[in-house]
């Protein structure tokens, strides 16, 4: 008995060293696998991030460099109490986000039901349908600004044409169209998008449900309601919160359709920051705003995925 | 009677909806098409034409050869390609490892994902622009590559991770028991299945480079590196706005992603299905 | 223990003296035929478009062909961009070595201590008294130290282009006073056919057009006086009432949102009778109008019988400091600002060159846009005013404050005199914070 223990012993150790060996090797397969990953957004996210929040605390203006000192929260207040354009700016993006992101959810729903039906050349016109998402911003403002165009826009044309209006319109030159207006082109561009997950969704939701709910005699109201909609939580949930980060830092169309104007009704809280890292030279109140702007979304993406039970049935 | 019925339903609730969405889609499409092929004078010319009076090539020779928008072309590619490759690998390592396994700081990573959004990008322009002249790569397509692979990199990782956890963990586990690596079983049974995922991120991430302007702007001073979108706005400048040429150069710009398009759309609502469905 | 570490230090210390030594000499060894050396030098332009940079490029051609060591890279920017480019790669040091800038682009850069100093090379050039001494002298007074950052190669005016044939139609002669300015524009809108008589620029750029526009009708020269600003003058007051009462009224709706190019745009397209624009868009609109159909006139005579013109309205050549060739660059420099390239770019763009020389050339005699804004410029009656580049900040405040703060005048949602107290309380602002810093530093 003493014999065979003895000998036994080392070879546990052995044995025990070879699984701490192996367990250590895999608890760090996962970390290895994100590495690649984690550098990029450390090395190329991460510091531009960390840059904007140190100059929030900062006057930082390059064109006037005498100025620079350490600000404390001044900027802050500044953005708080005096600024003009904050307020406005960000009802502004309220306006932007949720009409963008309502809109696109509401059409892309339809297009994608549309899409999920069966019809001759199904693939070739969910292509053609799909077509706006691969369009730049700076391309849809070339198309759109050509057709919103005071003088020889077609929209005018067609619109004198049918009778609605009897002079050209600048649509996107009064202040009570221009939000609209840009809109209405950023809308052309986003349905795609939501209408290509929907119908991901769709396709993925078992035919045994529509089914069930065929014989219990629903309508198609309410099989959308009770069937589909329940099936499209997750993605809907999901695809929401992502346009609406997406939407709230999306200035391209703004920026080349108005440039915020006329007398900053199209100015939203990015456009705002966008210009005044363009235009302007003020980094470091530029970096104070976005700073609020990061606290917002950082707040609501929270709040959204709490409230609205993602993942939860 | 009941196949009448039928046939007005089908044209209410489908093809008259269909009808007036793809017309929203199209119509702006169309109209550049049709200023393309205007001869500039005619452009403005009213009554507007809707069909060009007398249709012309001149516009798309001019921003093909005048222009550039050859080498716009070739420089896009090889930014949108080389990053989609770049970002493949790390975001289905990534994504990965967060469908697979239990880690800590898991939740933390996550988290940092989901920041990286929040910033807006014209923001970012100076730190960056101190990071790449530092490394020497101002007006470099290299510099452009790291950054969009930055950027691209966390919503991938999402959608790689939410395909990956469709993919049944069992296979996996088999091809382990039948004596491959974790790579090997990664590389022989989870990328076949992982095909529409991994096309729908690299449709994604295509896109985006082939469109992103304001980083490419900045981080580019010679005309030579432009990519297509950058290239498309120095026809916007000076005085005279060419309407004929810019709407040529769009189409110009357009028809790659279109192509890309029609050809990735069917992976591409399969690969999506994979990973918002969680 | 000691001697065994000393000796290994001083082994050290030798070393590395013997490596720098190699080190230098490889650095000296080819560099004494100097002539074989490829030299490149970056130049960057800041509006450039296709037209201009066939412009550009080819210059350097005949120059690379010249000076066959030299070798230069073109790079061109979006007028739009072209600001925060620049500023982005002085504030990293990462400029180019020759640039065209604006003289409103000087006093700022200088303070940041981006560019070189010029005098001395100018002196020895042998074309500097060709160049139109005014200017030179101008760039100098504005900048603290007193010294020349930038030659200038071209002089801009902004003028009034007017369809020649419209004025004919309604049996009017072009515009001489302020009074019949405004009559005109009334008398050339028909709204039924589409005629509008003037647009005004209210998008990007707006500021300082209309900036030049309120002096030239209040005659006043002196921007701040005592640090006190005359934006607000009751004579601009007064003047702007009439002017933004033209919008909709006698001006497209879409005026308020128009940038430079969609102004000459409605111009050119026949929707608009007059334009407040500068010589440089002649080209423009030759390549539209038949020479029959438009016309260029200075803007009016102040209300006190005398031109006022903004002055240093002009592009200069620089060096930045971080080049590696001054030599090479002071070359490449001098011939860009010489008789011969002066006159391509200029009369290829049509602006007003800076080299005497040019103005004896048939093209320019026969001019009519290069001969008004000489009339302008040599009638010794003429005033300048001088906006106060030097604060570094007034570009900032022109975009951010001003032009917004126009949008909303037309757009109703501010009253000129809040508009223009607005403005003039900034300008007044940052002029007292400037003052604070010249004591501040001439203390330390």
């Amino acid at each position: 008995m003493s014999y065979s223990q003895e000998v036994n012993e080392p070879a546990l150790k052995i044995n025990k060293a070879v699984q701490k060996k192996r367990f250590t090797k895999k608890k760090l397969i996962p970390y290895l696998f994100i590495l690649p990953s984690f550098l990029f957004i450390m090395g190329f996210l991460f510091y531009p991030i960390a840059m904007v929040f140190y100059y929030s605390v900062q006057h930082y203006d390059i064109s006037a460099p005498y100025y620079n000192r350490f600000a404390g929260l001044e900027n802050f207040v500044q953005i708080f109490t005096q600024d003009k354009l904050f307020f406005p700016s960000l009802l502004n993006s309220l306006k932007w986000v949720v009409s963008e992101v309502g809109l696109q959810l509401v059409f892309g729903m339809i297009l994608a039901l549309l899409l999920n039906q069966t019809f001759k050349f199904r693939g070739m016109i969910r292509a053609v349908a799909f077509v706006p998402w691969a369009i730049s911003g700076v391309l849809a403002s070339v198309m759109w600004s050509l057709m919103f165009n005071e003088h020889m826009g077609v929209l005018n044309d067609l619109l004198m044409k049918i009778g609605l209006i009897n002079e050209p319109m600048a649509f996107l030159a009064n202040t009570s169209t221009a939000f609209g207006a840009v809109v209405i082109a950023e809308l052309w561009r986003g349905i795609p998008f939501f209408a290509i997950t929907l119908l991901a969704g769709l396709q993925s939701i078992p035919n045994e449900l529509y089914e069930a709910a065929r014989v219990d005699g629903a309508n198609r109201w309410k099989t959308f309601i009770y069937v589909t909609l329940p099936q499209l939580k997750n993605t809907i949930i999901l695809t929401t919160l992502l346009r609406v980060v997406w939407e709230f830092n999306n200035v391209d169309l703004l920026f080349n359709l108005t440039g915020g104007g006329p007398a900053h009704s199209t100015t939203t809280l990015t456009m705002y920051i966008a210009e005044l890292a363009v235009h302007g030279s003020n980094f470091g109140y530029g970096s104070a705003l976005t700073v609020i702007s990061f606290g917002i979304l950082l707040v609501f993406a929270i709040l959204y995925l709490r409230l609205s039970r993602y993942e939860k049935e | 009677m009941f196949s009448k019925n039928k046939k007005v339903d089908r044209l209410l609730t489908f093809y008259l909806p269909l009808t007036m969405m793809l017309s929203f889609t199209i119509f702006p499409v169309y109209w550049t098409l049709n200023t393309a092929f205007k001869p500039e004078g005619d452009i403005v010319q009213r009554p507007l034409q809707y069909l060009p009076i007398n249709p012309t090539v001149e516009n798309f020779a001019m921003a093909w050869n005048n222009v550039g928008f050859a080498v716009f072309m070739k420089n896009s590619l090889i930014v949108g390609i080389s990053t989609v490759v770049v970002v493949l690998i790390c975001s289905t390592l990534s994504g990965y490892a967060l469908a697979r396994f239990e880690f800590k700081g898991k939740r933390a990573f996550l988290l940092m994902l989901l920041c990286t959004q929040f910033i807006p990008r014209s923001m970012m322009i100076i730190p960056l622009f101190v990071i790449f002249k530092n490394l020497g790569l101002i007006s470099n397509p290299l510099a452009l590559i790291i950054t969009y692979t930055a950027i691209e990199i966390p919503f991938t990782t999402i959608l790689m991770s939410g395909f990956i956890k469709n993919v049944p963990k069992e296979l996996e586990e088999a091809a382990l028991i039948d004596g491959c690596t974790k790579l090997q079983s990664l590389r022989f049974v989870v990328f076949p299945l992982l095909l529409p995922g991994i096309v729908a991120t690299a449709v994604f991430t295509f896109i985006y480079t082939w469109n992103e302007f304001l980083i490419a702007l900045m981080l580019t001073n010679q005309q030579s590196k432009f990519t297509l979108p950058v290239g498309l706005s120095t026809m916007m400048g000076e005085f005279n706005v060419n309407y004929g040429a810019l709407a040529a150069g769009s189409i110009i710009a357009l028809v790659p992603a279109v192509i890309l398009f029609a050809y990735a759309q069917k992976h591409l609502v399969n690969g999506m299905g994979g990973a918002v469905k969680g | 223990m000691i001697n065994r570490k000393s000796a290994i230090l001083s082994y050290f210390v030798i070393l590395i003296l013997f490596l720098m030594g190699c080190s230098s000499e490889k650095h000296s060894s080819p560099k004494s035929p100097e002539q074989d050396e490829q030299v490149t030098l970056t130049f960057w332009y800041d509006n450039a478009g296709v037209h201009r940079t066939a412009v550009w490029e080819n210059l350097i051609e005949k120059f690379e062909k010249k000076y066959p060591h030299i070798n230069i890279e073109y790079e061109g920017f979006l007028k739009d961009s072209a600001k925060s480019k620049f500023d982005a790669a002085i504030a990293i040091g990462n400029g180019p070595d020759v640039a065209s800038l604006y003289t409103s682009w000087l006093p700022e850069y200088t303070s940041r201590d981006a560019l070189l100093p010029l005098d001395t090379q100018f002196t020895e050039w042998g074309e500097r008294e060709k160049i139109n001494p005014d200017t030179i002298a101008f760039n100098r007074s504005m900048i603290e130290d007193g010294r020349l950052y930038g030659i200038p190669y071209s002089q801009n005016l902004d003028v009034l282009w007017v369809r020649k044939d419209w004025l004919e139609q309604s049996n009017l002669s072009s515009p001489k006073t302020w009074d019949d300015f405004f009559k005109t524009v009334e008398a050339l809108t028909d709204k039924e056919k589409n005629r509008y008589g003037y647009s005004i620029r209210g998008g990007a750029g707006s500021s300082f057009q209309l900036q030049r526009m309120m002096y030239a009708y209040s005659g006043i020269s002196d921007y701040l006086i005592d640090g006190k600003s005359t934006i607000d003058n009751p004579l601009h007051i007064e003047f702007l009432k009439k002017y933004f009462a033209l919008y909709r009224n006698y001006t497209p709706i879409s005026d308020i949102t128009n940038d430079y190019s969609s102004m000459l745009e409605e111009f050119d397209n026949n929707n608009v009778g007059m334009i407040q624009h500068n010589i440089g868009s002649f080209g423009q609109h030759s390549k539209f109008l038949s020479p029959d159909e438009f016309m260029v006139i200075p803007l009016p005579e102040s209300i006190d019988g005398h031109y006022v013109v903004e002055d240093g309205n002009t592009m200069n050549f620089s060096i930045f400091k971080q080049t590696e060739h001054p030599e090479e660059a002071w070359t490449f420099l001098s011939f860009l600002a010489s008789q011969e390239a002066q006159s391509y770019w200029n009369k290829e763009v049509g602006q007003m060159p800076t080299h005497a020389d040019v103005f004896e050339e048939q093209w320019a005699k026969e001019a009519p846009h290069l001969q008004t804004a000489l009339q302008v410029y040599t009638d010794p009656e003429t005033k300048f005013f001088e906006p106060p580049f030097y604060l570094t900040d007034y570009t900032t405040i022109r975009t951010t404050l001003v032009e917004p703060g126009i949008q909303e005048v037309l757009s109703g949602n501010k009253t000129v005199e809040e508009f223009l107290e607005e403005w003039s309380t900034v300008i007044e602002e940052t002029y007292g914070r400037y003052e604070e810093y010249k004591v501040h530093t001439n203390r330390h």
